[in-house]
């Protein structure tokens, strides 16, 4: 190895290391103010670890502010909008990518335009839509208008290009039916991006703020962001509290991540790399 | 097995453009059928509108006596080779031989007995646990082969299957691709843009040009006997030379027909030396000499341009003299020079 690509090296994965402090320091942070207790937290900025480290802010805050409701609605929303919109992201990709239809074009357009509208910008009329028809305060306000997923349909529609169509006729001509070469044939090549696409809109809707709040407002029915936001009005003094339900709330998404991990990033490369 | 037959067949796509232009052609039953022609002259399209992948936009096609025109893919009794082997990669070799019988509701036991028949006539047997991304170009193809051979369909189709193939290999597969016709008898239409496989391969050779048909026949016929000035340059490697009446020494004795013709030589139908009286002389300056062991390649310039003559290696020539060749008048070949078609002398 020659001194340039040595030096080379040096300085990526340094430049790397930075990039992955500057990423877990905050999360690591808000761990550990999660197990101090006053009078740690108390004074001005509490200290990088914990003297005395206990569970007691995760404990109150769980059994005082019914944390485990809301842990329950975030993860059945989070779960029924990743299924759904994974079933629709998986046949609407591959069907924009390789089924001959009229209109194709179009409804492609139609999507990516999708990507491009801000969310908030949809909160007034999907309001009325779905008082319209009583869902308000139901799981379904939450989970149906993420089903359609347009940045999980372009992904998917994306990565189904790169799949050569002559697979696809090979199996048509083996006999297969159209249904049979999706079940047989597509899926199980497009599963590296479902499962990313599935991670994506799992955490994205897991940390949804905006829609949840104005579309669940009865007691109860908060997802856990919503509930910690007003367990934050309520006790904004108390850091260790805030620090626990933050910690509680981060922690499933990093316990899906790591799971998917390998199919995630096998995705994300994919392309870069030829068989 | 059945015969294929191709009528009036004409391809427009959706932009307007015509890919197909009234290709009527036919293999009969058992027969291999080579295709051959440049890029772009529409061969691969007329296959897949035989697999049914494309719509036919006029004309007809018949397996066995049917009209197909309107049946999908699954219902033509057709098998395919692509020329990028479309294995199913999340497959083994196994899956990927059995699916195709699988979808078709055959019984287990039987699939197990027809997939290692199939694999042992291919030498595939060791690799049928493997995935496509484990085996060699040569096994992947052979795993194709295997994969369309397996249903028994009534016509097998092959896409330029050799073409990604290095060229050992190639003739390797060449020649199994030949026993494997001859012992299966299943009628066989072979896409290629390489005339010397379609040669060495096709019972008959249809050539392709611009989306329509220029000749249909036996190799023999097509090389001795080319229908047109296209297919006289196309088939033949190297090429054949063009030549005017007036190239040659004395151009008075070269035989004229009616309109104004073109005159065809192939590269080895010159001699050093004449063979007869009425063989006709050509005189050239010696550009180039290629050695190809056997035989010299003979780069000459003569009065009106240029020649390649194949011979046999002789000392006496050396380049940047002049040398005297001579063609026999039955190896001349003539084209009218507007229609570009053969002319008889």
């Amino acid at each position: 190895m020659s001194l340039r690509t040595r030096a080379l090296q040096v300085t990526t994965y340094l430049g790397l290391a930075i990039l992955a402090i500057a990423t877990l320091f905050p999360l690591l942070w808000v761990t550990s103010i999660a197990l101090m207790r006053a009078p740690e937290t108390a004074a001005g900025t509490p200290p990088l670890w914990p003297h005395h480290p206990t569970l007691y802010n995760v404990v109150d805050i769980i059994r005082r502010q019914h944390l485990g409701r809301y842990f329950f609605n975030s993860m059945v929303v989070a779960a029924a909008t990743t299924a759904l919109s994974v079933l629709v992201a998986g046949s609407a990709g591959y069907a924009l990518a390789r089924v001959d239809f009229r209109g194709r074009r179009l409804v492609s357009w139609l999507v990516m335009l999708g990507v491009l509208i801000p969310n908030q910008a949809l909160v007034l009329p999907l309001f009325e839509m779905f008082r319209a028809v009583h869902l308000i305060n139901h799981y379904a306000a939450l989970v149906l208008p993420a089903a359609a997923n347009p940045v999980g349909i372009v992904l998917v529609q994306a990565y189904m290009r790169g799949i050569p169509a002559e697979i696809l006729d090979a199996a048509r001509i083996d006999g297969a039916s159209e249904w049979r070469i999706f079940r047989s044939i597509v899926v199980p090549l497009m599963a590296p991006m479902l499962a990313a696409v599935g991670v994506l809109i799992f955490v994205v809707s897991w940390n949804d703020f905006m829609w949840p709040m104005i579309a669940m407002q009865q007691e109860g029915m908060q997802t856990l962001p919503v509930a910690l936001a007003a367990i934050d009005r309520e006790h904004y003094q108390d850091i260790g509290l805030m620090a626990a339900g933050a910690t509680v709330t981060i922690l499933p998404m990093v316990l899906v991540f790591l799971a998917s991990q390998r199919y995630y990033l096998r995705s994300v490369i994919a392309g870069s790399l030829t068989d | 097995m059945a015969a294929l037959e191709i009528e009036n067949v004409g391809k427009i796509l959706r932009d307007g453009q015509a890919v197909l232009r009234d290709v009527t052609c036919a293999a009969r039953d058992g027969e291999l059928l080579a295709v051959v022609g440049p890029s772009g002259c529409g061969k691969s399209t007329l296959l897949r509108m035989v697999a049914g992948l494309e719509s036919v936009t006029s004309g007809v096609i018949r397996i066995g006596g049917q009209t197909v025109n309107e049946l999908a893919p699954q219902q033509r009794d057709v098998a395919m080779v692509f020329q990028n082997h479309a294995l199913y990669p999340h497959m083994t070799v196994y899956e990927n031989l059995a699916f195709g019988l699988l979808v078709r509701g055959t019984p287990r036991a039987n699939i197990d007995l027809r997939v290692r028949r199939t694999a042992a006539q291919l030498g595939l047997e060791a690799m049928l646990r493997r995935y496509p991304r484990e085996l060699s170009g040569g096994q992947r193809q052979r795993t194709a082969l295997g994969r369309a051979m397996l249903r028994q369909p009534a016509v097998f189709l092959l896409d330029e299957p050799l073409s990604s193939l290095d060229v050992p290999l190639r003739a390797e597969l060449r020649r199994e691709l030949s026993t494997l016709h001859r012992s299966l008898g299943t009628t066989m239409v072979y896409v290629t843009h390489d005339q010397s496989e379609a040669l060495s391969l096709g019972e008959r050779i249809v050539v392709l040009a611009g989306g329509r048909v220029q000749q249909i026949d036996t190799p023999v016929q097509v090389y001795h006997r080319p229908a047109n000035r296209f297919v006289a340059g196309f088939v033949g490697w190297p090429p054949m030379n063009f030549l005017a009446a007036e190239s040659f020494d004395d151009p008075t004795r070269v035989p004229a027909g009616e309109g104004a013709l073109e005159y065809g030589v192939r590269p080895e139908c010159f001699c050093a030396r004449p063979g007869g009286a009425d063989d006709l002389p050509l005189t050239g300056r010696i550009e180039r000499i290629e050695s190809q062991g056997s035989e010299w390649h003979l780069e000459l310039t003569h009065r009106l341009g240029q020649v390649l003559a194949r011979l046999r290696p002789e000392e006496a020539l050396r380049v940047g003299e002049q040398v005297r060749l001579w063609v026999k008048r039955e190896d001349l070949h003539a084209f009218d020079r507007a229609s570009g078609l053969r002319v008889e002398l």
